[in-house]
């Protein structure tokens, strides 16, 4: 064994107490910053998990005229602008071999109307594919109450969030169609009010198209229903069918785009205004259709024949307009370079549209997160300040203590750096092992806490959790950022203890006699 | 020849607003094998003296030459050097590292000079060990070990790199009457075999009879040799 390491080892031994009381806050330190580690990589998991899995995917398509990056959480849902041209989009998103799946959704805030109510209040529905919902976020919500939406079904699934937004605005609380009340579901102020109560099992949204028109869309409900996590941040975005949401937005849906229209009428659609002479050329556009044939109604399905239904015209979902596509990277491919790449290609192939982060799409939430992360890194940060200065005053005070033993060893023509290498050797191998233990017993904390099955209601702490489960996690890179912690805090505290050591003097020790 | 010498040597302390002359310009030069005892009242300036010759403090004004080289106005790694090769301490009370054996402590000097292997670092200890009486105490540690066995294990490193000096500060007085015989008899014994010049402070009578010069001091000047 060396000289120092065995000088340094024997003085821990003789020094029990001090030796201790650096131990202990070395262990504590250790210990909290690997759990503090655990639970910001916990966190990080979970959100990943909750938002971008069962919400928004790595990243959130939108128009390139669209203006604020934030399209789910903007204050008074300020309108997102439209994507027109998905069917151009989702081949250029196919052939891309990092991404792994997407869906087209709309979101734009409209308002709900009720008769009970003076002023109309505004909701955020998300319209969708529900099937293609299904297959992109599988799992993510449960019905609660009725039942989820059938392929190509028109209706609307109600988040409890969202229902209890309904009834504190306008006194109505809804339920799933052909349903009864589930008084267990329901709020207790509404179960006391119930006699005042009044129950519906449809809703009115009306939506304000570019025009400025506005259209009301009555829509069945369908089902009840809770997301897997974080309902009180996701409980505001009820499912709706995305045909019903196109048309209370007026935006062209996939009906529309699935009418034959005439050449003559297409041609007369697209004529520029000021081109009156030609209208009443000989080559005019118009052929003295007749007011009544320019307003007639969609051609219907032609007539059923007895015993068979009326064949119904067949629509592509996705001719419609969307206003955000939520789209996932393969696991292997790194956020920030699939972002690049992505926006790279959608710009070469001229889609007019952008990819933003989720973080960005979500605005607040996202840095919601990273505040929450920075503030559980200020306070390890805290704690490494703390155990700092009790362990350079309690290093300062061996040092003193010791100086008759560190002045004769300089008498005898042990050089400053020698003083500086016991001490540090002393030092650091107090660090090794009461450190070591530290990060080892939170390393068996972190592993043990899932087990315990610990959940919470409450949404700040589920932002904390990253869901409704504490689940803490730590990766070799959190167990390497421990150690490199712990090794800085060491290095720190051991400067002016080591400095107080050198300068004692073989007279110093002569003195003290 | 001279192994150490001394010219014009002062040592003021600033104590407040006051200073005080330890030393007031002292002469002074030591032959190579002698055995000097430096004696005086407290306060005369003898520990000053032999702590500037020891290089643990610095002189105010003069020269000091040991081995013929200048000391004064040297680096604190080289003084620290010249400590480690040249000069030996025995101090009044004893200052061994206390969680190294007395066979570590011997060691201690000769592994700090880095210039031997540990064999014989090994054997060069005990070999002193064993001269100066404790071999059987050589694995015990300073606080299982009496006075008198402490400052044996300290003459022992004082000596164990063979340096030109040995600087002793009261080597007695913290023992009784025969053990500081015992070890002033040792201090003599190794003087005539290994030829190392002792310097010892003292105001015990009985210790002068085993120095070959004696030198007074009084008020930071000497009086008489």
């Amino acid at each position: 064994m060396g000289l120092i390491t065995k000088i340094a080892w024997r003085n821990i031994q003789r020094h029990k107490g001090k030796s201790l009381v650096i131990g202990s806050i070395l262990f504590l330190g250790a210990f909290v910053m690997t759990i503090g580690n655990g639970v910001i990589s916990g966190m990080d998991r979970g959100l990943q998990r909750n938002i971008v899995e069962g919400f928004t995917g790595d990243v959130v398509i939108v128009s390139d005229k669209q203006e604020s990056d934030n399209v789910f959480l903007e204050m008074m849902g300020k309108a997102i602008e439209p994507i027109n041209n998905y069917t151009a989009i989702k081949p250029v998103l196919q052939k891309l071999d990092y991404v792994d799946r997407f869906l087209p959704a709309g979101k734009n805030a409209v308002m709900f109307l009720s008769e009970q109510a003076s002023n109309p209040s505004f909701t955020l529905p998300i319209g969708v594919d529900f099937e293609q919902y299904q297959k992109v976020f599988p799992n993510c919500l449960k019905p609660i109450e009725g039942r989820l939406l059938r392929p190509g079904e028109r209706g609307v699934l109600v988040t409890t969030g969202a229902r209890k937004e309904f009834y504190n605005f306008s006194g109505v609380w809804c339920i799933p169609e052909s349903c009864t009340v589930n008084y267990a579901n329901m709020d207790k102020d509404a179960r006391a009010d119930s006699v005042g109560l009044t129950i519906k099992d449809n809703l009115v949204f009306m939506g304000m198209g570019s025009d400025n028109a506005t259209t009301d869309v009555r829509v069945g409900v369908k089902g009840i229903v809770r997301y897997r996590a974080l309902e009180l941040i996701f409980g505001h975005f009820s499912i709706i069918d995305i045909e019903s949401f196109r048309e209370c937005l007026g935006y062209v849906s996939a009906a529309e785009r699935a009418v034959e229209v005439p050449q003559e009428t297409k041609d007369l659609l697209s004529a520029d205004e000021s081109s009156l002479d030609a209208m009443f050329g000989s080559d005019a556009i118009s052929t003295g259709v007749s007011s009544a044939e320019k307003t007639a109604p969609m051609p219907a399905a032609a007539p059923a024949t007895e015993g068979q239904p009326a064949s119904p015209k067949k629509v592509d979902v996705d001719a419609g307009a969307y206003n955000v596509i939520m789209t996932f990277f393969k696991d292997d491919v790194n956020l920030d370079k699939g972002l690049k790449r992505l926006n790279q290609d959608l710009k070469d192939a001229k889609t007019g549209a952008r990819a933003v982060t989720w973080k960005k799409a979500f605005g607040a939430i996202g840095s919601m997160a990273v505040l929450i992360k920075a503030a559980l890194f200020l306070f390890v940060m805290f704690l490494f300040f703390v155990a700092i200065i009790i362990i350079v005053n309690t290093l300062s005070m061996a040092a003193l203590e010791r100086t008759n033993e560190i002045g004769m060893m300089r008498a005898v023509g042990a050089r400053k750096g020698f003083i500086t290498a016991m001490f540090s050797g002393e030092t650091a191998m107090l660090s090794f092992v009461f450190g070591g233990m530290g990060i080892v017993a939170g390393f068996l904390v972190i592993a043990a806490i899932p087990l315990f099955h610990i959940t919470t209601d409450n949404d700040m702490l589920q932002l904390l959790y990253g869901g409704e489960s504490f689940t803490p996690l730590l990766s070799a890179m959190d167990i390497g950022l421990a150690i490199a912690q712990l090794t800085l805090v060491t290095l720190v505290a051991m400067v002016y203890p080591a400095y107080v050591a050198r300068s004692i003097t073989p007279l110093d020790a002569i003195s003290r006699d | 020849m001279n192994i150490i010498e001394t010219k014009g040597l002062r040592k003021d302390y600033a104590l407040g607003s006051t200073t005080v002359r330890a030393l007031r310009g002292v002469d002074f030069a030591i032959e190579k094998g002698d055995m000097v005892s430096v004696v005086g009242p407290s306060g005369s300036g003898k520990t000053t003296l032999l702590n500037i010759i020891g290089c643990i403090d610095d002189a105010t004004e003069g020269s000091v030459r040991i081995s013929d080289q200048e000391v004064t106005g040297l680096t604190d790694r080289q003084i620290t050097d010249i400590r480690l090769h040249r000069i030996g301490f025995i101090f009044q009370t004893f200052n061994l590292i206390p969680v190294l054996t007395a066979l570590e402590n011997v060691e201690f000097p000769l592994l700090l000079m880095k210039k031997h292997s540990k064999t014989e670092v090994r054997a060069r200890a005990e070999k002193l060990i064993e001269e100066v009486g404790i071999k059987e105490y050589m694995k015990h540690r300073p606080a299982e070990l009496s006075g008198g066995q402490r400052q044996r294990v300290a003459i022992a490193r004082a000596l164990v790199t063979n340096p030109d000096i040995v600087l002793a500060d009261e080597p007695t007085a913290n023992l009784d009457s025969v053990t500081g015989e015992q070890i002033l008899e040792l201090m003599e014994e190794m003087n005539r075999l290994e030829q190392t010049t002792f310097i010892f402070s003292t105001h015990d009578a009985n210790v002068l009879k085993y120095a070959k010069r004696v030198v007074k001091i009084r008020d930071g000047l000497i009086v008489k040799e």
